[in-house]
């Protein structure tokens, strides 16, 4: 990695007047994307904001009608928490298989948001189950958050505190995994929310998106059979070595059927 | 030979608790950093190398490049050559330099060396030296490379061939196939993949100006191997080179050699006068540490009316990549062919392959070195003879085996096995699998909506012939210890256990006090290194004789200790006794007392020493696998591997050699490739992001059966373990995915069953293409 400075924050507040004193700071989360690309030179930041010392942004809030994650909450936390794991057990399903032991151990959940890696598993439980996503300045709806390859709707200077996600009726993810990195090649996350069913998919594209078609298929029934035979256009699909878009198109109605089949158990 | 239970291996506290001593481990003061310039192109001509603005970066030391080695007279990493016969083309073995000259012929190929005070100080200064390039186009696929107007990597290897080598008699194989009354043709590719040991490339050189030695530090199979290597680079005599080591992280023979970068550093710590030091990453050793594997292979078996199979002769085309790595000729040919008709009754066969120059990572022997690529050949091609012949794929097998009475059995390249069991190890692995039950499995797969498929098959290696004679030391020091001495080292085996086990074994004593040494500085014993599954047949027979003379040295003192004369002295589990009485004196006591002259060596000291012969094992391994054809992931359900490995010394330890080879080799039907683009020569699959490595399960419902017929060729009976899992599982897996895939109408598929893949070949089977994932095709000539 190239050389850089590095500082803990004793606050977001802290963390916001540091990334603003200085253009090509950059927020570390848990590291699981950044180290990694710093390592292989492919990032060069002038300093690192560590957010890993702010106690209060890890917690995990369960309410009557919501599950609320605070940003710097790990991945092995998540998947362990029994609270959850009652409330909404596909979260906790979801980050219980996110990378390997070492990944959940330190990965957290508004790092993952905030990276919006195409492959990345939040995004679509984000989608999938209509959450908000909290910030220093606001509060943004899951579905105006995601903008693409790596994008968000988040400003310079804005940093995620929290998630927040409704308990849906049911909801289950399935991930088809690359052989090789194990991201999502195709990731399905459905839902009966109480906006209706939610079908949103990672992996397959440039970046999240929902499968309206299937949605409103669920919701005449929710079953596998309601969405077997929808299939997805594969023009706007990723296509690489491990899955061209034809492949990927046809995984997305498999996972999806194997989804609410889990949903439904 | 002591039998006790096992109790874990000897090196497994070290091991699992992080305190091996590896490489980077070793630490010498006032050390400088060394980091490699790469080429970021396949094929290029060098225009000009600028390192000015590097050298003038704070705390850079020096910048070498291919010119520095060149004044240092500096020669061509070296290639393991073997006897020809007189009318036999000679390979060509183009100059392989530490630091390009001239060329770049692979992307990544080192350019120039940046030393510096620390590791990200060399780093930063690297992307500083400016490489200016005339570009050239890439070749990178062995046909393309072999063809007229292909690009032409070297100008002394016309039309990129490095070898056109056969084995076996082509006159009357041709002969017999002429009046065959089946022929049955089969094409396969086995794709390349990139070896990864734990440990990558890594080393500190230090140059000892007083002593005028050279010491590398480096991961090893064999110092001494890697240290005469290395002495001819350098141009001086083998004993000015030490290699040190301790621990090394994996082998699989891509370690056994050494690399351009370990005898950069020696030379700039001579001209620095300081150690060097270069920490590699997982990067470089995808695009540049030894590959494997990458053969187009074209077989065709001859048979009578009956099913009996006349002839076979093979046509095989390998890529070796850009250069010859040092086992590259020996691996890809002799290797390859040496049991060219298996554990069939074969009187006659030939084979011709050629070996190829492209743009990509030069290929190595890597756990199996050429047999896999024979016995997958030849097991395919014997299941499609069923197929198409309409036999049963047992059956086709037991009639052509060679029968037990037929030892020594000589092939058609003078290749003799010595003895065998071939039809007890096929019908051990029909019991153990339960063959016949099979149509229930698949019936209950199916319910589940699973493709299920399963396939039998048989493999014989060679292991490594003795070559040069393998020493064995035995040496009684002054702690109460014993010390082994020898030059195969472990990356990973167990040989501390095994050695030891041999040895305490024949003297009686406790193994915990029984010290394996081997890449120690200074140390000069004769012998090869670990490879070719050579270690327990060879260096285990030798300390087994070692062992032996010791308990005849002792005797003489035993016998004057007790008063008697030494043909009334016996010896039994470490103590010595007068015959039908009690008294007696332990071997330890014996060497406590008579520990000879100050400075003199300890008269029980010993030497065991052999050049032993190659060894057959062989096996018969069944493998079970179900296919989701909706998304086109395979999953091995059951492995049944039966194998004559001679005498077993320790269970636990074959059975782990076992399970690496079996996954080493899932890991290879299942998805690892490395992947060269076709127009740029880069290789696509340079991280672990793209490449996919087997996983520990991968292998499920493994089970593993010794079946040992001992042979005479060594006192200890044993025939090597190392890479038959490896050599059994590419067959084996490969023809129990098509048998799953059979059904839903796919009749060729070449690996790896990467879920696309397979899926791929399903949906093409469906639209009437039941060929659609064969690579390649070849005619025999």
């Amino acid at each position: 990695m190239y050389a850089f400075q590095y500082r803990k924050a004793k606050s977001v507040d802290d963390a916001v007047s540091a990334l603003a004193a200085d253009a090509d700071a950059k927020v570390l989360g848990g590291g699981q994307s950044l180290v990694a690309a710093l390592k292989l030179r492919l990032a060069q930041p002038s300093a690192l904001v560590d957010l890993g010392t702010i106690g209060d942004l890890r917690y995990i809030k369960v309410g009557a009608a919501e599950v609320t994650i605070g940003a710097m909450t790990t991945h092995a936390t998540v998947a362990a928490s029994p609270e959850l794991k009652k409330a909404i057990p596909a979260l906790a399903d979801l980050a219980g298989d996110i990378g390997d032991r070492q990944v959940r151990n330190m990965g957290t959940c508004g790092g993952s948001i905030a990276n919006n890696d195409p492959a990345a598993d939040y995004p679509a439980a984000c989608q999938g189950l209509v959450a908000t996503i909290i910030t220093n300045k606001r509060r943004i709806a899951a579905d105006d958050f995601f903008k693409g390859l790596y994008e968000t709707a988040l400003e310079a200077g804005e940093i995620i505190t929290a998630v927040s996600f409704p308990i849906p009726k049911r909801a289950a993810y399935m991930k088809f995994k690359n052989p090789a990195s194990r991201f999502a090649l195709v990731g399905v996350f459905v839902a009966e929310t109480s906006a209706g069913p939610r079908v949103a998919v990672t992996g397959a594209g440039p970046g999240v998106f929902r499968v309206k078609d299937m949605e409103q298929a669920l919701a005449r029934k929710f079953a596998p059979e309601s969405v077997a035979a929808i299939k997805v256009p594969a023009d706007d699909l990723n296509s690489d070595m491990h899955a061209q878009a034809d492949y990927r198109a046809h995984l997305i109605t498999v996972m999806a059927k194997r989804a609410v089949e889990k949903a439904l158990k | 030979m002591s039998h006790d239970a096992f109790h874990g291996r000897l090196e497994d506290d070290r091991m699992v608790t992080g305190s091996g001593t590896y490489t980077l481990d070793w630490d010498f003061p006032d050390t400088a950093h060394a980091w490699f310039v790469r080429a970021d192109r396949a094929h290029a001509e060098i225009v000009s190398i600028d390192a000015s603005a590097a050298l003038a970066h704070p705390g850079v030391i020096a910048v070498l490049t291919g010119a520095d080695l060149e004044a240092a007279g500096f020669k061509s990493l070296p290639v393991i050559t073997m006897p020809l016969k007189p009318d036999a083309m000679k390979p060509l073995m183009p100059f392989r330099p530490c630091l390009a000259t001239g060329k770049v012929r692979l992307a990544g190929e080192a350019v120039a060396c940046v030393i510096a005070e620390t590791q990200r100080i060399a780093m930063d200064a690297s992307e500083l030296v400016v490489v200016e390039y005339n570009e050239l186009q890439p070749v990178v696929d062995s046909l393309d490379a072999l063809k007229p107007g292909a690009p032409q990597l070297h100008d002394d290897v016309p039309g990129n061939l490095y070898w056109d080598y056969e084995d076996g008699d082509r006159a009357g194989t041709d002969a017999l196939f002429a009046r065959a009354a089946k022929i049955v043709k089969h094409d396969l590719y086995n794709h390349r993949v990139v070896g990864h040991p734990m440990e990558p490339r890594c080393c500190t050189g230090v140059y000892d100006a007083a002593k005028d030695q050279y010491f590398l530090y480096s991961p090893t199979q064999g110092p001494r191997m890697q240290a005469s290597m290395v002495a001819k680079v350098l141009d001086v005599p083998t004993d000015k080179v030490d290699v040190v080591a301790k621990d090394t992280g994996g082998g699989f023979g891509i370690r056994s050699a050494p690399y351009p970068e370990y005898c950069v550093t020696l030379l700039a710590s001579k001209k620095l006068g300081r150690p060097v030091r270069w920490n590699g990453t997982r990067s470089e050793v995808f695009l540049t540490d030894n590959q494997a594997r990458d053969f187009i292979c074209h077989g065709e078996l001859a048979l009578d009316d009956k099913g009996k199979f006349l002839a076979m002769r093979f046509f095989i085309v390998a890529n070796n990549g850009a250069y010859l790595a040092p086992t590259g000729l020996l691996a890809q040919t002799r290797s390859v062919t040496s049991c060219i008709t298996g554990v069939y009754d074969v009187p006659v066969s030939h084979a011709r392959i050629q070996l190829v120059a492209t743009n990509t990572a030069q290929v190595s022997a890597y756990r199996g070195a050429g047999r896999p690529i024979m016995s997958m050949l030849l097991e395919c091609l014997v299941e499609r003879a069923a197929i198409d012949l309409n036999m049963d794929v047992v059956e086709i097998r037991r009639k052509n085996l060679i029968r037990n009475d037929q030892y020594p059995y000589k092939l058609v390249n003078g290749t003799t096995y010595d003895c065998g069991d071939f039809e007890g190890v096929l019908d051990d692995a029909l019991k153990a699998a339960d063959w016949n039950g099979f149509d229930k499995r698949r019936a209950e797969s199916a319910r589940r909506g699973k493709l299920r498929g399963r396939a039998l098959s048989t493999y014989i290696e060679s292991t490594a012939a003795g070559g040069i004679p393998d020493d064995a030391q035995l040496l009684f020091e002054a702690d109460g210890t014993i010390s082994l001495k020898s030059s195969s080292h472990s990356h990973g085996q167990g040989h501390e256990t095994s050695f030891a086990q041999v040895v305490a074994g024949v003297l009686g004593v406790p193994m915990n006090i029984v010290k394996l040494r081997t890449g120690e500085a200074g140390m000069r014993v004769g012998g090869g290194g670990t490879g070719g599954s050579r270690s327990m047949v060879s260096f285990g027979s030798s300390y087994l004789l070692g062992a032996r003379e010791v308990v005849k040295k002792g005797r003489e003192f035993a016998a004057k200790e007790l008063e008697a004369s030494p043909d009334d002295i016996e010896f039994d589990h470490g103590e010595y006794s007068i015959k039908g009485t009690d008294r007696r004196i332990s071997l330890m006591d014996l060497a406590k007392k008579y520990k000879g002259s100050a400075g003199e060596p300890h008269p029980l000291n010993s030497v065991g020493s052999g050049k032993w012969g190659m060894t057959f094992p062989n096996g018969a391994h069944i493998a079970e696998v179900e296919i989701d054809a909706e998304t086109g992931v395979t999953e091995i359900v059951s492995y049944i591997a039966v194998d004559d490995i001679g005498n077993v010394i320790t269970h636990a330890l074959v059975e782990g050699q076992m399970q690496g080879g079996l996954t080493q080799g899932a890991g290879q039907i299942l998805g690892e490739h490395a992947i060269y683009d076709r127009d740029t020569g880069q290789l696509l699959t340079g991280s672990f992001m793209d490449y996919p490595m087997p996983r520990a399960g991968m292998v499920a419902g493994l089970e593993v059966l010794d079946h040992p017929v001992p042979t005479k060729l060594n006192p200890l009976g044993a025939k090597g373990v190392g890479e038959a899992g490896c050599t059994g599982a590419l067959p084996t897996l490969a023809n129990a995915i098509v048998d799953a895939l059979r059904p839903v109408g796919v009749t060729h598929f070449d690996m790896p069953a990467t879920p696309q893949r397979v899926w791929q070949a399903i949906q093409a089977a469906k639209a009437g293409n039941p060929r659609a994932l064969q690579t390649y095709t070849l005619e025999y000539a």
